[in-house]
């Protein structure tokens, strides 16, 4: 489990202001891992993950990437953040830019991709989760379930090492839960590591390999996922899984 | 009897008014493409990292809002020269001095109004995408151009086209430092003529056609825009 990590965190505090949000988290995730963030709203999940490519800047603790330290000083995060894909409640797809350039952007820009190589690439992409018909569209001609879908493929366009997804179906109608979550699914089973914040108690127990239980600001705890669900150990995981399933 | 006299003033003033109306719209347009220039490096300043630059910038444009034009103006005109600052006279360019300080002072007038109106338009720009741009990798800068911008400047555009429209009538203020524009015109043809009431009359509607005209292109240009994918 050691040999292939990939991302370890090291007593991660989070404050904003007066407030701490993240309390001395460690933990660690291993290369083709798939990892559910369970826990109450106002818990500290979606913090904890932000920090992670430190869209917040963490205010103590270390956070490992490949064995580099990415809060020290120097550090080009933009470097770090190529191979680490996110994806938002929000689906945050550029506006201005029609699904392929939303896609090709950043690989032609970051990555000096070649247009064509770059737009290949893409069409490749968008067949597998079946939007092949919309790489003209527009985000605001398309709907939530396949925003998403193409928010996942944009991220997919970096090769990522790792993706992290941030409540991915918590914005969508009940009808386009299915479409997503399917698409998260197979990128699961090609052996992709995934760091999952999420409501969806049947994907974190099917789906991912281990879940964590992230509650006040720590992490309650931290099993294989079918142990967790199965047999929850403190009180708050108890109460918290009696609402939620 | 009123119109009458209106119908006069236009005929036989005609030149004289639209001279005026040539000047109000030249120093307007100067201003305000001035005042972009320098409102968006002002608006770059207000939202930088850099504390003592945010600062200064927050300064100015709370100044430059807080205080009259007229008083900005006459400061520029009549009170900088007092202590030595001031600009040439140029022999070939009539009232070279005066139009100067009357363009400097609706620019940096203008330029703090612009600085705020491109701060609100990229901050109406919702942070996700911003997020999302910086989640790929793209440095701040790169997202700006790519992402923010192109976005911010829907909201930009139809908000500067107003800022045009409120200058052409604020100009007005520039005459009392002898600039002839359409106000200055309008008082010398009322000095001659007496006919007060026609004269303001014919200056509000030369004013009003050249705004409304404006205004119109405005809401032309924010509908097409919006009509355009979001």
């Amino acid at each position: 489990m050691t040999g292939n990590e990939l991302l370890r965190v090291e007593h991660l505090t989070k404050k904003f202001g007066g407030l701490t949000v993240l309390d001395d988290i460690s933990t660690s995730f291993s290369a083709h891992e798939v990892v559910s963030v369970i826990g109450p709203s106002g818990g500290g999940k979606s913090t904890f993950l932000r920090c992670l490519n430190l869209l917040e800047v963490p205010t103590s603790g270390r956070i490992l990437f490949d064995g580099d330290d990415i809060c020290a000083k120097g550090t080009d995060i933009n470097v770090h953040r190529q191979k680490m894909g996110m994806v938002f409640q929000q689906f945050n797809l550029f506006n201005n830019m029609n699904v392929l350039k939303n896609m090709t952007a950043a690989p032609v820009k970051i990555l000096r991709m070649p247009e064509e190589a770059a737009k290949e690439k893409a069409l490749s992409l968008v067949r597998r989760v079946g939007l092949e018909d919309k790489l003209n569209a527009y985000p605001s001609q398309l709907s939530g379930g396949q925003k998403q879908r193409i928010a996942i493929v944009r991220a997919l366009m970096m090769d990522p090492e790792v993706m992290l997804f941030d409540e991915p179906t918590s914005a969508l109608d009940p009808e386009m839960i299915g479409e997503v979550l399917e698409v998260m699914k197979q990128l699961a089973e090609s052996g992709m590591t995934m760091i999952v914040v999420t409501h969806e108690m049947r994907f974190a127990r099917e789906v991912s390999s281990r879940t964590l239980f992230l509650d006040g600001g720590v992490i309650a705890e931290d099993k294989p996922s079918h142990e967790l669900f199965d047999h929850p150990e403190s009180p708050r995981l108890i109460s918290f899984l009696q609402k939620v399933l | 009897m009123f119109f009458e006299t209106v119908w006069k003033l236009i005929t036989r003033y005609g030149n004289f008014f639209f001279e005026g109306l040539r000047n109000t719209l030249l120093i307007a347009i100067m201003a305000v493409a001035l005042g972009t220039v320098l409102g968006a490096l002002m608006a770059l300043c207000r939202m930088s990292n850099i504390k003592p630059l945010r600062w200064l910038a927050t300064a100015y444009i709370e100044f430059f809002r807080g205080t009259p034009l007229m008083v900005q103006l006459m400061f520029i005109f009549y009170g900088l020269p007092m202590i030595g600052i001031s600009f040439p006279e140029i022999s070939f360019i009539p009232d070279f001095q005066r139009f100067m300080a009357g363009i400097v002072a609706m620019s940096l007038n203008s330029c703090a109004y612009v600085a705020e109106v491109i701060r609100s338009g990229i901050q109406a720009v919702d942070p996700g995408q911003m997020e999302a741009a910086r989640s790929l990798g793209f440095k701040k800068g790169e997202a700006m151009k790519m992402v923010v911008l192109p976005q911010a400047i829907k909201n930009i555009l139809p908000a500067l086209g107003n800022e045009f429209v409120t200058v052409i009538k604020e100009s007005s203020v520039v005459s009392v430092i002898g600039i002839a524009d359409l106000m200055f015109r309008t008082n010398g043809v009322k000095a001659k003529t007496y006919s007060t009431l026609e004269c303001l009359f014919v200056a509000a509607l030369l004013y009003f056609v050249t705004t409304f005209v404006f205004s119109k292109l405005v809401s032309l240009m924010e509908r097409r825009m919006s009509h355009d994918r979001k």
